[in-house]
């Protein structure tokens, strides 16, 4: 048989640096590694600064979501000092959380899937409204965007990079006529989503809850228009439906807590069964990373990061990060799978955790969470305080779990005598793109690509699909 | 059409993002008035002109012109940065090499311009921006550099930087409406770099009364405790606005760290808190000498209205009535 490596990096329309070595025998793939190839040391420059600088330094980790980082490095602070924010301040860091995530679904669907159909093997004439700078559907994403960032402004004043979210709570009060303006944009995007994404209503689309319906729902001429119905329809034709699965464990923080404690998606583990979610049970392996050996496997809380470049037995800066020992995926798939939803469930069971799913799920959670942007607005009263002085972070231990855009985010930090001694941050790509652990065990995307047929190895296409369903992050990965 | 090659380098693809937040006008129609083909960038490189590392390489050849080089990010120039382009060259050789035949170079960021975030602390990676480390010249491509347009790499800084000073400087240059002249010490467009951030504050009423916010989300001048470096910090933020024109790092509450200068952010902490010897901030507004200021501030403070006192420390507003009906105390400080 013949066996040929091959090594694919750059990706287009991707985030990062990311290279991608698969075997390929009889035109599938068979084993692959995943390498992220670009080291910044995020967590060595944060070693002996003042706690509060973490809120600055990792919102540069990511242009996409470092809202969501300053969020965690924010919260592995208050859980230092076991305080809460304010019930204001935790719905406007809904708003704004909320708000980096669609953002980062829509931008990843209009920018770096959708795309794609327009290009070789595929060249669809029905996906030319995805074509970059040009389609119709593109231009409007793009346009539409506006709306939705000034809303952000009105409540984190600028982004990326915002500093609002502090350990206290947010630093800007919304006011009545704001609250008001902001409600304005929304339905303006809103608008665009229900007339172009969808072809219907937001209401109508969230009332699907099986394959069977959504079936129904696509033949309907409005929808098959929409952006969503011409992925849908494409998705089928190609195959996205068949690639993309592994015998997938899912994991989330719980997403989005609303102002009494209850989580609009809820934590938890999912192999089958949804058990409990315990940060406890989250080690990370070097075996096959860029790093000292010395430690072996090491819960984050006492993770180390010390580069060894020089190690030729390694092939990437990610570390592999492992729930009870095991790889597990992190995203708005994960999420839903975890909450139950019943549409995104009915699929998983129909086609796996494949590419077509994750994306669909991706969307999916995008709707949910912008009718959720408008309830959480409604629920802020401009009469109470939004921040709460909360002390100097002296010593101790903090944990800061947010879920991100791409899935679930820590911050793990220690501080003595009120400077930095540790700061280990695990990201959901680090989840999802992890290389090899201790037991030479793949990362959730690795053991995804097997199987996948490479046909012609210089248009890798569906490859490149299963690898976009994750919505890969390399920035974030390696730190 | 001209082309524009656009590298991501060491960043975090923040000025990426910031650029597709581009408002008057949309990204897609910024791009038309440059007449220019977007290559090698991540998201709109066109698979139809090749693949990117290909067209890199035509470019550093020659084989492809360059009008313009943008880069997002800062370089490693000492250790091959990994960086994911196949070839055998590390991206600074890249750049390097394009440089020389590129009609412009432009910074895009903080970390492109001077190194950045990418650059703090100890730096053990040596990662350093195009011409400037921090505030020296240098960096990757040393303090003589002219590009073939005779202009030293123009430095659009930011972390990120705002859309329309990417956009309208690279519009600029491809309009030949810049040149040296245009640009100030660190080489930055004076167009957008020559004002502070403090201007159009909307706290610059408290800032003249020295009425100060002594937590977030009060509505005082950020200055005095909260660390707000907008007095000299050298950008229009305040002026132009951010986000569909709704926000600004002090509108949302929060103290401006000088983002867009050489020192960020190593040079501005303590961040979130102002650094005083003898209760005088250790750092005074650009060009205002410390005597005057200590006399001006001292006259002012006194001369403060009570509405400003009262409202500075406040999180909403306490209105010219409440206050006769509050006379004992502020009631309506909440915080
Ligand atoms: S908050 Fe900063 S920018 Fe605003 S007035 Fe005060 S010093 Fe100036
Ligand atoms: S206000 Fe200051 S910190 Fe904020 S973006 Fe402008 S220059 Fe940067």
């Amino acid at each position: 048989m013949v066996r040929k490596t091959i090594a694919f990096s750059p990706f287009t329309r991707l985030e990062g640096d990311l290279q991608i070595r698969v075997d390929i025998e009889n035109g599938q793939i068979v084993s692959s590694r995943a390498s992220g190839t670009l080291y910044r040391g995020f967590e060595t420059m944060l070693r002996g600064r003042d706690p509060l600088d973490a809120i600055v330094i990792t919102c540069r980790v990511c242009g996409q979501c470092g809202l969501t980082h300053s969020a965690a490095a924010a919260e592995a602070i208050r859980s230092l000092l076991g305080v809460r924010m304010p019930r204001n301040a935790r719905l406007a860091g809904n708003v704004m959380l909320a708000i980096e995530a669609i953002l980062s679904h829509f931008t990843h669907f209009y920018l770096s899937f959708a795309p794609d159909f327009t290009e070789p093997p595929y060249c669809e004439r029905q996906a030319q409204i995805f074509l970059p700078l040009a389609g119709s559907s593109f231009l409007r994403a793009l346009r539409e965007r506006e709306a939705l960032l000034g809303v952000l402004g009105l409540i984190a004043g600028k982004w990326p990079n915002s500093l609002a979210i502090q350990p206290g709570g947010t630093t800007r009060p919304v006011t009545a006529s704001e609250i008001r303006r902001a409600h304005g944009l929304l339905s303006e995007y809103l608008r665009f989503v229900e007339e172009q994404v969808l072809g219907c209503e937001l209401e109508e689309w969230l009332q699907l809850r099986s394959v069977p319906e959504l079936e129904r729902w696509l033949g309907s001429g409005s929808h098959a228009a929409g952006d969503l119905g011409t992925f849908a329809a494409l998705s089928l034709r190609h195959g996205l439906t068949g690639i993309g699965s592994w015998p997938a464990r899912f994991l989330s923080s719980g997403g989005w807590s609303g102002p009494d404690g209850e989580t609009l998606l809820p934590p938890g583990f999912h192999d089958g069964l949804t058990r409990e979610f315990d940060s406890a049970r989250i080690t990370e392996h070097v075996k096959h990373s860029w790093y000292d050996l010395r430690g072996g496997a090491l819960p984050p809380a006492s993770g180390e990061t010390e580069p060894a470049p020089e190690r030729d037995d390694a092939y990437s800066w990610a570390k592999a990060p492992r729930y009870e020992g095991q790889p597990a995926e992190t995203g708005p798939l994960a999420r839903l799978i975890i909450a139950q939803d019943p549409l995104i469930a009915d699929l998983a069971k129909k086609y796996g955790p494949s590419a077509f799913v994750r994306e669909i799920a991706r969307l999916h959670e995008s709707i949910r969470l912008l009718k959720q942007v408008g309830a959480w607005l409604g629920e802020v009263d401009p009469e109470e305080p939004f921040y709460q002085e909360a002390p100097q972070a002296l010593s101790g231990t903090g944990v800061g779990l947010v879920e991100a855009p791409r899935g679930t985010l820590g911050h793990w930090l220690r501080v003595e005598e009120g400077k930095i001694q540790n700061y280990q941050i695990i990201t959901p790509t680090g989840w999802n793109l992890s290389p090899r652990d201790s037991v030479d065990e793949p990362g959730p995307l690795e053991t995804a690509l097997v199987g996948v047929p490479v046909p012609d190895p210089d248009r890798p296409a569906a490859m490149a699909y299963v690898v976009k369903s994750f919505d890969p992050c390399l920035y974030c990965t390696v730190h | 059409m001209a082309n524009l090659l656009w590298i991501q380098a060491v960043c975090c693809g923040g000025e990426t993002a910031s650029l597709l937040n581009s408002d008057h006008p949309h990204l897609p129609a910024a791009l038309r008035t440059l007449g220019a083909t977007l290559l090698g960038h991540g998201y709109f490189h066109d698979q139809d002109t090749g693949r990117a590392e290909q067209v890199i390489e035509e470019c550093a050849s020659g084989k492809r012109h360059v009008d313009l080089l943008a880069v997002e990010g800062a370089v490693h120039p000492q250790a091959p940065d990994g960086s994911a382009w196949a070839s055998a060259k590390p991206l600074a050789e890249w750049i390097r090499a394009i440089a020389q035949v590129a009609d412009c170079t432009v910074a895009i960021g903080t970390c492109a311009s001077f190194g950045g975030v990418m650059a703090c602390g100890r730096n053990p990676l040596r990662a350093t921006g195009l011409q400037f480390h921090r505030d020296q010249k240098g960096g990757l491509l040393g303090a003589s550099f002219r590009s073939k347009m005779g202009v030293p790499v123009v430095n659009v800084p930011g972390c990120p930087a705002h859309p329309d000073w990417i956009i309208g400087t690279l519009w600029a240059l491809r309009a030949n409406r810049l040149d040296e002249a245009d640009l100030d010490r660190f080489n930055r467009p004076r167009v957008f770099y020559g004002k502070l951030a403090h201007h159009a504050c909307p706290r610059n009423e408290y800032y003249e009364f020295k009425a100060s916010a002594a937590a977030y989300s009060q509505q005082g001048c950020l200055f005095e405790n909260l660390g707000c470096k907008g007095t000299l910090c050298e950008s229009d933020c305040n002026e132009r606005l951010w986000l569909a024109r709704t926000g600004s790092c002090t509108r949302g509450g929060f103290p401006c760290l000088s983002c867009t200068s050489p020192l960020f952010p190593d040079g501005f902490t303590p961040f979130f808190k102002t650094a005083k010897i003898g209760g005088i901030p250790t750092s005074l507004p650009l060009d205002v000498p410390k005597a005057w200021y200590v006399g001006i501030s001292g006259l002012s403070k006194l001369a403060c209205p009570e509405r400003l006192r009262r409202n500075a420390v406040s999180f909403k507003p306490v209105w010219a009535g409440n206050q006769e009906s509050n006379e004992d105390g502020p009631q309506n400080d909440r915080l």
